[in-house]
């Protein structure tokens, strides 16, 4: 058995040998497509189990702060629902509309499902090994492959035939693409700090500043969270699924395991999304005391590296897990933005504060440079591999900076900017209208009154 | 478009606080984060108001009817010695609104004590549930408390003869319904 193993795994077959004239074939099967495959499958195999069990789960909290108890039947406290869902989705009819276009109608959904699902490759799960490709651009890679979803969604809109799915598409897509030019913002800042696009690279950097970038980046983070509600459809920003106007929106046609896909796709672009917040802002897997990190100095990380990595897989789950917790809080919560006001906080407020906070952070970053390099504060040293690193003044500098002057200037500014937004008062508009008319008839019927005494003019 | 007041020249300096720190905002929030950690440890108390979770689960557990709720009718059975309490005295078919009750009696000799006294005796008793409207009518006319309507609403049966309750069943009860908790 081991034998078998070990030849499967570890030794190349011949055509790896014959196709790639490896000088070490072994090590390149191992390396590069065994472990890969398995990490992929491992992976693939959490998330959408854990795609499913988010389901559930929305359900419960959603249950818990109505005062219901939620899916009860299927197993102990509904655990087993998401399977009898999946068999229920997988065993329906699969129906296509007469007049739909088959072959959009049918790729749509699988566009959708991948773009959510390959991004998964570069999130860093975990230290060390728990990545499945390291890729030294892994947050642009992210960036620009969800945002293909946006074309799953509308092709879906568009391939039904259906003036409720194409609506739905239509606002999906506008909202999808204003509110990733925010979230693309938002993050810069955070990455002036890290100086990498690598998501493991993020990490490191915010353990060696000492420091989550949360408290360098309040504004960032506030902005980012914002944005990925928008850009994952999730409330208050799910006006393309608006039940009470479009019945289900971009999906409104589709049934079964299709349904199914987006309904996959939206639950792992959330998982995606936060993995992102984590990584960029929460500190990834690190938790002073237990990975990365001493906890000040006092208890310092596990040292046993393979029971390292498990606590960073275990920590960096429980911070997606919080975030999305967070999602599903809000969306119970909050009722749903109106259209314009979903367009205005995307355009008017989120955009200029992500701008304004790049500009800032450029500003208290290059003032806490080394005087060599041509800072004021001299706040910054040369750490490991001459990267820059904030002293424990500059730390609490950049904490006073962020919290304390950015967040009040934008605040200053964005109210400057949108001070007369809230004029388009529609009730107000129309009382004015009313009360204008009713001046102008009562003058109108004045001046007749002066002529002709004896006709009394009406109100 | 005319131009006309904005609502912020109307706003306190105390809105104003509320409004830059998204007060309203986590004021939602925590009403639901209170229901939902409440949820979590208190023990579940099906249609209690006053409790998280509100929801009975109707068919495992028994539903909660009001106080006041006219359901089944009984026929109520001396305590003491088991015999009905019932006098056959047929007030209740008389203030029926719809006739849904039929007292059957006999005259026979009793023998109470030392005497033995002609009475009027119970011999069957008819109750039509399908007719009847849970008006309470009869239960008030009924001068020993004999006859009651309890907080039972499981009447459902699967014949239009099932309605008409004997005597035994209203003395006995019905229990078609068996609750798992």
């Amino acid at each position: 058995m081991q034998a078998i193993l070990t030849t499967l795994l570890f030794v190349a077959p011949d055509w790896v040998v014959k196709l790639t004239g490896e000088r070490r074939p072994n090590a390149f099967w191992a390396e590069y497509i065994v472990w890969p495959a398995v990490q992929i499958i491992v992976v693939l195999f959490i998330v959408l189990t854990l795609v499913a069990y988010l389901v559930y789960l929305e359900r419960k909290v959603s249950a818990f702060m109505q005062s219901r108890l939620g899916p009860m039947h299927v197993g102990p406290w509904g655990l087993l629902q998401p399977l009898a869902d999946g068999i229920k989705l997988l065993l329906k009819e699969d129906i296509i509309p007469s007049k739909a276009d088959r072959a959009v109608f049918i790729v749509a959904p699988i566009v959708s499902v991948v773009a959510a699902l390959v991004v998964l490759a570069v999130i860093p799960w975990g230290a060390s090994w728990a990545t499945i490709a390291n890729v030294n651009i892994g947050l642009l890679f992210i960036l620009a492959v969800s945002s293909v979803g946006v074309l799953g969604l509308v092709l879906a809109g568009w391939s039904s035939n259906s003036k409720y799915s194409l609506l739905g598409a239509l606002r999906s897509s506008a909202q999808m693409v204003s509110y990733e030019i925010g979230m693309g913002l938002s993050i810069i800042g955070a990455l002036m700090f890290a100086r990498t696009l690598s998501m493991s690279g993020i990490i490191d950097a915010q353990r060696a500043d000492g420091m989550w970038y949360l408290m360098f980046q309040p504004l960032g983070f506030l902005v980012y969270v914002v944005s990925a509600l928008g850009e994952t459809n999730r409330a208050p920003f799910d006006l393309p699924e608006a039940e009470s106007e479009l019945v289900a929106g971009y999906h409104t046609e589709y049934s079964g395991f299709r349904w199914a896909l987006f309904f996959m796709a939206e639950y792992s672009a959330m998982i995606v999304t936060s993995a992102v917040a984590v990584t960029v802002f929460l500190g990834g897997w690190m938790l002073p005391g237990v990975t990365g990190t001493s906890f000040f100095g006092l208890f310092g990380p596990i040292s046993n590296p393979t029971l390292h990595t498990f606590a960073s897989i275990i920590v960096f789950a429980g911070k997606i897990m919080l975030l999305i917790y967070a999602y599903m809080w809000f969306r119970w919560t909050w009722p749903r933005y109106r259209y314009d006001q979903l367009m205005e906080l995307g355009w008017k407020w989120m955009i200029p504060a992500s701008l304004a906070n790049i500009v800032l952070t450029g500003i208290w970053y290059v003032l806490a440079l080394p005087k060599p390099q041509g800072g004021l504060l001299n706040l910054m040293q040369g750490g490991a591999s001459g990267r820059l690193v904030p002293t424990k003044l500059g730390i609490a500098y950049f904490i006073v900076t962020g919290f304390g002057v950015t967040i009040p200037i934008v605040w200053g500014l964005l109210t400057t900017i949108n001070r007369r937004s809230r004029d388009f008062n529609l009730h107000e508009q129309r009382q004015l209208q009313i009360q204008l008319r009713r001046e102008r008839l009562e003058k109108m019927l004045q001046q007749p009154a002066d002529a002709q005494p004896a006709e009394s003019g009406g109100q | 478009m005319p131009a006309v007041k904005t609502t912020a020249a109307k706003r306190t300096l105390g809105q104003l606080i509320r409004r830059l720190l998204l007060f309203d905002l986590f004021k939602g929030l925590m009403v639901t984060f209170r229901y939902n950690v409440r949820a979590l440890y208190e023990p579940r108390d099906g249609g209690n108001p006053n409790q998280a979770l509100y929801t009975e689960q109707y068919p495992i557990e028994p539903a909660r009817v009001s106080e006041r709720f006219r359901g089944a009718p009984r026929l109520n059975l001396d305590p003491e010695n088991g015999s009905t309490l019932c006098i056959a005295c047929d007030l209740c078919a008389l203030a029926c609104p719809v006739d849904c009750i039929e007292v059957g009696s006999i005259r026979r000799e009793v023998r109470e004590g030392e005497k033995v006294n002609k009475k009027k005796v119970l011999t069957t008793f008819i109750y039509d549930t399908s007719r009847c409207m849970f008006c309470n009518l009869c239960v008030e006319a009924c001068p020993t408390d004999c006859l009651e309507l309890t907080q039972s609403f499981e009447l459902a049966v699967y014949h239009r003869a099932g309605f008409r309750w004997d005597r035994e069943m209203l003395e006995k009860g019905i229990n078609y319904v068996k609750y798992p908790k």
